[in-house]
């Protein structure tokens, strides 16, 4: 789905016919999410790419749910610090603080009401910047994919 | 304390007068002092950077998220060094998702600005180290509208949740939910935990965790969690799931009178 560099995120358009209708749960997943810096809500909306910070939460505006970063508030070292490199192959420590995350947001009723809408759909993003600090940039909104599932 | 065992209350139920005065004599040694304030807090965000949030992938490509547990492991170590400067400053935790909570917004034992005799309340701020470009000071908040915390019926679907990566995904979106609602220093993980109110908002997220365990049994977590170390602390995942053996519990309140001996 690509990756969203300015603070809202709209995406292509997502084929929701190729989902199962009998599911009883459905979850919007965001793979690959960036929280080096400035913690933030994310709002998601299904089919309304003219969302934005004034919007409400409704289901009629398409609201389908939250996911928050807890940031880490902007680089504090040198140089490098919060440079994400892999770790050797007996290196014990830990991964990187700062690996990518992955956060899902619960959607069952707005991905129903979407798919009842018709057979596509798009999927905006609105970040709400909730503490920040002089370290960071306003674009908080960084990811690899994001991706609908569907459990039964 | 109930033989031993430290029995951790709700806010409101706590012995605050205890706390205040734990608190007030770590954030007044010295920062390079084992004992002291900033040298503990020190372990979370900046200048060490120890603490887990969100999953992380090992040598062998395996995801794993040891965020409950490792600050399971940091509380157990906070609350010891809190106690060795007074035995009865237990951790208490705050229910975000109380009516009070929801009219007020911070309880007012880690709000109220002074202490009985108008001094500074050691449980409304804590020292912050110097930083790059940002000088040492007293921790600060911007904390948003009360109605905006989480709400009963969140924790109640969190509850029904019967997956431990699931349940643990969920939790820790609302945990990052309250630490962008109090702001300031606690809204980012640099300094979060050298404000006082980053252990009360722990203390429930951990005890969110003891009763869900308790539904879906202690040992509800992938097998291969149960051997990763929680470094720098002495525990493994494993050694940390069953709180029973860490000395601590979980009550509303409490109250007690000394027996024959």
């Amino acid at each position: 789905m690509g990756t969203a560099t300015a603070n809202k995120f709209i995406s292509t358009e997502i084929r929701l016919d190729a989902l199962d209708r009998g599911f009883r749960r459905a979850d919007i997943e965001f793979h690959g999410l960036d929280h080096s810096g400035a913690s933030y809500e994310g709002r998601v909306y299904l089919n309304n790419p003219g969302a934005d910070e004034k919007t409400g939460k409704s289901s009629e505006s398409g609201y389908a749910g939250s996911y928050h970063i807890f940031g880490h508030g902007g680089c504090l070292g040198d140089e490098g610090h919060c440079e994400v490199r892999p770790r050797r192959l007996y290196d014990p420590r830990p991964a990187h603080p700062l690996s990518p995350a992955r956060k899902v947001v619960i959607a069952t009723a707005a991905v129903m009401r979407a798919m009842d809408q018709g057979k596509t759909a798009t999927l905006t993003v609105v970040p709400v910047i909730t503490s920040s600090t002089d370290k960071v940039t306003g674009n908080v909104l960084k990811f690899d994919e994001v991706v609908i599932v569907t459990y039964r | 304390l109930a033989n031993g065992v430290a029995l951790r209350p709700e806010v409101g139920h706590a012995n605050i007068a205890a706390l205040q005065d734990a608190y007030a004599k770590m954030q007044a040694i010295a920062s390079t002092d084992n004992r002291s304030w900033i040298y503990w807090a020190g372990y979370h965000g900046f200048p060490r950077y120890l603490c887990w949030h969100h999953g992380r992938i090992d040598q062998s490509q395996f995801p794993y998220d040891l965020f409950l547990p490792w600050h399971r492991a940091y509380l157990v170590y906070w609350d010891h060094v809190t106690r060795d400067q007074n035995n009865d400053a237990i951790l208490p935790w705050w229910d975000w998702t109380s009516d009070p909570s929801h009219q007020l917004g911070i309880p007012s034992a880690y709000s109220s600005p002074q202490v009985n005799g108008g001094a500074s309340n050691p449980l409304a701020s804590g020292p912050r180290p110097d930083m790059p470009d940002n000088p040492a000071g007293r921790t600060q908040r911007v904390p948003g509208d009360p109605a905006d915390l989480p709400t009963p019926s969140q924790v109640q679907g969190l509850m029904g949740l019967t997956d431990f990566v699931d349940f643990s995904g969920q939790l820790q979106d609302i945990h990052d939910s309250v630490h962008g609602w109090i702001g300031g220093d606690v809204g980012v993980i640099a300094t979060a935990a050298f404000d006082p109110v980053f252990w009360a908002h722990h203390c429930m997220i951990d005890r969110l965790w003891y009763l869900w365990q308790l539904a879906n049994g202690v040992n509800n977590i992938p097998l291969s969690y149960l051997d990763r170390t929680l470094a720098p602390f002495s525990y493994t995942v494993r050694d940390v799931l069953d709180i029973s053996r860490l000395g601590y519990s979980y009550v509303v309140a409490s109250a007690s009178a000394a027996g024959t001996a």
